[in-house]
């Protein structure tokens, strides 16, 4: 039982994670048919910002609960600008081109934000500050669940919540959704869909800094080819959950998660990732458009 | 380059002028070792020990009477040119040749020393060297297995683990020591629980840990890399886990502790120790002098093993009263618990050093290393 418990949560602590990347690779996929693949990099950027400001701006003092908001907030801010700019230079030129363009000029991208923050920071490990939060942990059916996974949990179905009635009960996320069904109509309707396609690069990257600030808090680790790992992981939970899809995505990366934990505790350690991939494979056979992905099926 | 080395060595000489062996032929020693290329540290360091050894000898009146003279042939790290050097070494009439660094050029050299009938001493490893069964071979580096087996010892004879779960990655080198490490535990009648694996690099090591800790083991011993063996303590710690983690030699890196954080105080690592870290008064004093004569540390315990080839082929000397080749490989074979610089040895018939170098450390709260195993001792 206790080990179930544990599983459980050590599943939702990496899945809120992948959740909260995921939702980056879903918007951008929902509103332009692209899969930015620089968009694990970006999240990694936003870890060693955050990294940078805990360590780089305060010496030897202990870093506080004031520090650690303020890496959060200039790590959204750096990295959402670099969406920004990435949609700027590397996607909108491409817009009217072959779709494998786009495609080429994501994974470009993608290169040159991992070996910008390898020249930048260095390709070492790079360790964050201990006790950045508090060491707690609680004992709950024979689990020990610490601290900063409640934190992530919590944070994560907070943040995937808010942009949930963010993207359904605003008037922009209206825009947002009628710019995924049709850029053409939603024109005509009078939406600007250069803002739209804009705020999805700025959403996204946001969240993906969060995600990419969780793993260095909660690994206390950062390295400058993380952004792989964690960007096909998010991915696969975006394609799971059915691509373009925002409750599939969070719905993916929880499930990933979990799917990873008990693949690893209960089939074999050794087997992790192939148990894992297996059963995507056979969700998809039975499910092509993913869990939640009935909208997609529609718009092909 | 090799002349000034020789113009080193017979200024040297010339300072120690008012010793009582003037007239005596020298001992000639030989040191083959990389003096430039890729491992010029590593091959300086050979030449660097030996010569100190040889001085401090020399100030206490030499051997037997006379004086020790080393001549050094650089054979850049390169099988052709250590061939070269292994006849220049011969025709100088050297007893021994201490060196060289790299498997390869030891290897090279090798039968040109058998039949010149010169004792070899070098920290190659490769299993091509036992092959022939050169009687003049002598390794002093411990066998490619050696971390493996001091491993099974230490889990199951010295801390009497009773439940021991074996952690590696996927790489070639982790799981090659992990299995190494399964099958002497074993082969001392230890007791393996499970042998788990972790995807390296992912971080997220919780679902294989939490799975392990069901089994509760004593030990996790885990084989690979120090960024992930740092998370995997940080983890067992997070989980709850009491087992001791014991980590092979690729953990040691001032990383570990930095990211394992709180949790790596306690932490064993087993590996070889760098050179200032080594516990024998013996080593201390041989790392300070070193220091002190060359402003650096010996660049890694190569240089002390090699350090140690000189050290044995001395003794020899000085026990056998005689420098004939048949008489000193004899003593050499049969030398009991020599006390090394790296720990106490032998060499078996095929001139295989048994005893092993290795070292179990607990990482201490300031991330410093303590040796708890062997017990530091005076000897």
């Amino acid at each position: 039982m206790g080990t179930f418990v544990q599983q459980v949560f050590n599943g939702l602590t990496v899945g809120g994670i992948y959740a909260l990347i995921a939702l980056g690779y879903t918007m951008v996929y929902g509103v332009m048919r692209l899969i930015n693949f620089a968009h694990g990099d970006l999240c990694i950027l936003g870890a060693f910002i955050g990294l940078t400001m805990l360590t780089g701006a305060i010496g030897s003092f202990q870093p506080g609960i004031a520090l650690l908001l303020l890496a959060f907030v200039v790590a959204i801010v750096v990295v959402a600008a670099a969406g920004l700019v990435l949609e700027f230079v590397a996607y909108r030129p491409l817009r009217k081109a072959d779709r494998l363009a786009a495609v080429v000029s994501a994974l470009g991208a993608s290169m040159l934000i991992e070996n910008g923050i390898m020249l930048i920071w260095g390709p070492e490990v790079h360790v964050f500050p201990a006790g950045l939060l508090p060491a707690t942990i609680w004992h709950v059916a024979g689990a020990s669940i610490a601290f900063v996974q409640v934190m992530i949990i919590i944070a994560s179905v907070l943040l995937m919540a808010a942009l949930y009635l963010f993207v359904n009960h605003t008037r922009f996320g209206t825009a947002i959704r009628a710019a995924a069904i049709d850029q053409d109509t939603a024109r005509l309707m009078g939406i600007n869909v250069n803002r739209v396609i804009a705020s999805v690069f700025v959403i996204g990257p946001a969240l993906g800094a969060i995600g990419g600030l969780f793993v260095g808090i909660y690994y206390r680790e950062a390295y400058f080819t993380m952004g792989w790992t964690y960007g096909l992981y998010a991915f696969i939970a975006a394609i799971l959950g059915g691509i373009g899809n925002i409750p599939g995505a969070m719905l993916g990366g929880v499930l990933l998660g979990l799917f990873n934990a008990f693949a690893a505790g209960y089939v074999s350690s050794s087997w992790q990732d192939a148990i894992t991939f297996g059963l995507l494979i056979a969700i998809l056979l039975v499910r092509p458009t993913g869990l939640l992905g009935e909208r997609v099926a529609e718009k092909v | 380059m090799i002349r000034t080395y020789m113009v080193g060595a017979v200024s040297a000489l010339a300072v120690l002028g008012s010793v009582p062996s003037i007239g005596a032929p020298p001992i000639k020693i030989g040191v083959q070792a990389p003096i430039t290329g890729s491992y010029a540290e590593e091959g300086q360091g050979i030449e660097r020990a030996v010569k100190l050894l040889a001085d401090e000898q020399n100030a206490k009146g030499g051997l037997l009477g006379r004086q020790i003279e080393v001549t050094t042939c650089d054979d850049e790290g390169q099988a052709a040119q250590a061939a070269i050097c292994g006849r220049q070494l011969t025709n100088d009439g050297v007893v021994a040749v201490i060196g060289s660094y790299t498997s390869g050029a030891a290897l090279a050299a090798e039968p040109i020393y058998a039949r010149a009938n010169v004792i070899q001493t070098s920290d190659g490893t490769s299993n091509d060297l036992l092959e022939r069964g050169y009687k003049t071979w002598f390794g002093n580096a411990p066998p490619n297995s050696a971390e493996a087996e001091f491993t099974a010892h230490y889990l199951v004879d010295v801390r009497h683990f009773t439940r021991i779960a074996v952690l590696t990655d996927h790489s070639s080198f982790a799981t090659g020591l992990a299995d190494a490490v399964v099958a002497d535990v074993k082969a001392v009648k230890g007791n393996i629980i499970e042998k788990a694996f972790i995807n390296a690099g992912s971080q997220n090591f919780t679902p294989v840990l939490t799975e392990l800790k069901s089994q509760s083991p004593d030990v996790i011993y885990f084989s690979g890399y120090y960024s992930d063996g740092g998370l995997v303590r940080a983890q067992m710690d997070q989980l709850g886990i009491k087992a001791v983690f014991v980590g092979g030699d690729a953990n040691q890196n001032v990383a570990f502790a930095k990211i394992a954080g709180p949790a790596a105080a306690g932490s064993m690592i087993i590996n070889v120790p760098a050179p200032q870290d080594l516990p024998y008064p013996a080593a201390k004093e041989f790392v300070a002098s070193y220091k002190a004569k060359y402003g650096s540390l010996p660049p890694s315990v190569y240089t002390l093993t090699n350090a140690d080839g000189m050290r044995a082929v001395m003794q020899a000397i000085e026990q056998t009263k005689s420098t004939d080749p048949a008489k000193l490989e004899d003593y050499l074979h049969n030398m009991k618990d020599f006390q090394g610089l790296t720990g106490t040895f032998s060499w078996n018939d095929r001139g295989e050093r048994m005893g092993s170098p290795f070292v179990a450390f607990e990482v201490e709260a300031d991330g410093s290393y303590k040796i708890l195993y062997p017990v530091p001792k005076a000897s």
